[in-house]
């Protein structure tokens, strides 16, 4: 009776990693009534609503899509398809996540969103701009980027510490293979002074990285995701260098309980965060009420 | 279905109450009958045995009839067998009765089209579509208005000009006065000593089948005059609303001066976040979504109930709250109703003024908006 958005189908872990402290990527495969043919083909920046029944759901982006993978992360050793999360535990329903294991079961809904404007990448500069746990929404994006056919691509990424930074064993094969110029940023500088792929890593704020960039405004498209406050200096930092905010994409977080557009804690102004975004223009957001950007 | 192209949308009727009143009764045959009883300003829509029980003199009630019967406040969404890991299949299926909604004002009408963008558009609510399918709407156009009314500012009364989404469309010419007006308490009740009609105006194709094959009297088809009547009843009704204000230059104007001192001092001075404004507006869509374990650990049910933005959780999210203050929460009710409508194509309020008569302060959305563009 109850028709997919609502209702939560079975997966099942088949891996687990530790990312940094706090925050681990679990690797999915579909189980049970769940299909990849049942649940749409998902898109970088789309998200799945993960929990399990009686502790609650949460809305975590796709940190590893089965299109967005290279050839040998695509499927996993029997040839499934498989789909990640990257998850840092903050509250009940992550708390409770961050427990499991592989072979333990949980439950999703989704995917649900829009993603990143990938047919706009094309012929353009690609700029990530990343702040902790916001790498995760865009990884999908840079395993993917040489399809999109951009002129070049760049990801500056900031986190708390050295020990922050996740994802750190991807970065040289992204440098080598995606031909991504990365750069690196902590708030508190550790012993670790730089990480494979021979990336310093500089103490300071994400705009510090942004600054010194050069960049052709009109032929540069921007992809952010962080903190709302983080995501508001970057977005500002590229305006001063002429960068026009239909260019600009934010991933932002809200309360979302439905992820349909129906329950309607996610409202920002006249938009709904589960269905209209996470993704936006920061156009589209500017200027409206209860944000900080 | 076949035949819908040969339906006549325009299909009028002048029918006795005692007609009325005999098709209605042969209509629970098949429907349960709700509609209003008590009357006056705190009428309740309830379920009826007879169309007598109603009083479709009622000017308005603090529960939309639309919300309470098509988005329940509590609703069982699916239950989980926590031993066998899964949800249950035979999940009981939503109320599925049929249900004749009788007499209910063009504002709550409106109300229901708003709701039907909400839960019928890009994702379909279940429940929401299920009850849809199943409830008759008899609309009643209003022969009162009252102080806190202003569906006439936004299309949304006291006529009902929509011409579809609902069945049946009945204009009361009891009392049809061309010199003194239309009473305006209903106390003139039968003043005029008259045989007390209606317009019936069928508006979907389920209800010419249902009329023409239930209705002992299909009555007479008005004369001209009798339309010319209707006009003019409904030219005097809209010289008696009170309230008063320019929808067209609200829209952007509130979202421009979103720090406005009207806001804050509004909120500070008067508003108590007690979410009433929420509860009784027949647009308000927001609900929580839990999940609740049973004590003996079996069973986890997922329950959906009304929430309000007015509540100080409503927004918060890990690590803050993106309104934890309070003028914050009352601008989203405010903004969202008047000023947000670009998010379903239509305004978000329907003029009833039922979130000014049931605030415990009397906070006036749009009094905040007029100061507001001041």
């Amino acid at each position: 009776m109850i028709n997919g958005s609502l209702a939560p189908v079975k997966a099942v872990i088949t891996d687990v990693r530790q990312e940094s402290p706090g925050v681990k990527t679990f690797t999915i495969e579909p189980a049970g009534t769940f299909t990849m043919e049942t649940h749409p083909m998902a898109k970088p920046g789309q998200f799945n609503m993960l929990g399990y029944p009686g502790v609650g759901e949460a809305p975590i982006s796709f940190s590893v899509l089965p299109s967005g993978e290279g050839k040998k992360n695509k499927k996993d050793k029997k040839g499934k398809k498989i789909f990640g999360h990257t998850v840092r535990t903050a509250g009940r329903v992550t708390g409770f996540l961050s427990q499991f294991g592989r072979g333990d079961e949980l439950f999703l809904r989704g995917p649900f969103g829009r993603g990143w404007p990938l047919e706009e990448v094309m012929g353009k500069h690609l700029l990530l701009i990343t702040g902790g746990l916001g790498l995760a929404p865009l990884r999908p994006v840079i395993e993917m980027a040489r399809s999109l056919a951009p002129i070049e691509v760049t990801l500056l990424h900031g986190a708390r510490g050295p020990e922050d930074i996740i994802f750190k064993t991807e970065f040289a094969r992204w440098q080598r293979v995606g031909a991504v110029k990365i750069g690196l940023t902590v708030d508190n500088p550790g012993q670790e002074q730089e990480i494979a792929g021979d990336i310093k890593i500089h103490s300071g704020l994400i705009t510090e990285l942004i600054r010194p960039l050069r960049i052709e405004p009109a032929q540069t498209i921007a992809f952010i995701c962080g903190p709302e406050i983080m995501m508001r200096f970057s977005a500002r930092e590229l305006m001063l260098k002429g960068m026009s905010g239909s260019a600009i994409h934010v991933s932002v977080e809200r309360r979302m309980k439905c992820g349909t557009g129906h329950c309607g804690h996610c409202q920002i102004g006249p938009w709904f965060t589960c269905k209209d975004g996470p993704v936006f223009a920061y156009d589209q957001l500017k200027g409206l009420p209860d944000v900080i950007l | 279905m076949t035949g819908a192209s040969a339906f006549q949308k325009d299909y009028k009727t002048i029918i006795p109450v005692e007609a009325l009143a005999r098709f209605v009764e042969r209509l629970g045959e098949q429907y349960t009958l709700t509609g209003p009883v008590g009357g006056g300003l705190t009428a309740r829509f309830e379920d009826v045995s007879s169309f007598s029980q109603m009083d479709l003199d009622y000017q308005s009630t603090m529960l939309p009839p639309g919300k309470k019967y098509l988005f329940e406040p509590v609703q069982e969404v699916l239950s989980f067998d926590i031993s066998e890991g899964r949800f249950l299949e035979d999940h009981k299926d939503p109320q599925m009765r049929k249900r004749a909604l009788i007499g209910l004002h063009p504002c709550d009408v409106n109300a229901i089209l708003y709701l039907d963008k909400v839960f019928l558009g890009q994702y379909t609510d279940p429940f929401y579509r299920i009850r849809r399918e199943n409830i008759f709407t008899i609309a009643l156009n209003c022969k009162s208005v009252t102080d806190l009314c202003f569906c006439h500012l936004v299309g949304a009364g006291p006529y009902l000009k929509a011409r579809s989404g609902y069945d049946i469309l009945l204009t009361e010419l009891r009392g049809l006065l061309t010199d003194s007006g239309v009473d305006s308490g209903g106390s003139g009740a039968d003043m005029d000593g008259g045989e007390k009609k209606f317009l019936l105006e069928l508006a979907s194709e389920k209800a010419r089948d249902l009329f023409h094959a239930l209705s002992p009297d299909k009555g007479k088809p008005p004369e001209e005059k009798d339309l010319a009547k209707i006009k003019e009843m409904e030219a005097a009704l809209l010289k008696t609303f009170k309230k008063n204000l320019d929808m067209e230059a609200v829209q952007n104007a509130l979202l421009a001066r979103p720090d406005h001192h009207a806001l804050k001092e509004t909120a500070d001075s008067r508003c108590l976040s007690c979410s009433n404004c929420v509860m009784v507006c027949p647009t308000c869509f927001c609900h929580d979504v839990r999940d609740e374990t049973d004590l003996a650990l079996s069973r986890v049910k997922k329950i959906r109930r009304w929430d309000a933005c007015q509540d100080i959780s409503f927004a918060r999210v890990h690590g803050g709250n993106f309104r934890a203050q309070r003028y914050a929460r009352l601008r989203q009710f405010v903004f969202h109703k008047l000023d947000y409508d670009t998010q379903f194509g239509m305004k978000a309020t329907v003029g009833c003024g039922r979130c000014i008569r049931w605030c415990p302060t009397g906070i006036d959305l749009t009094e905040i908006a007029k100061a507001m563009m001041e």
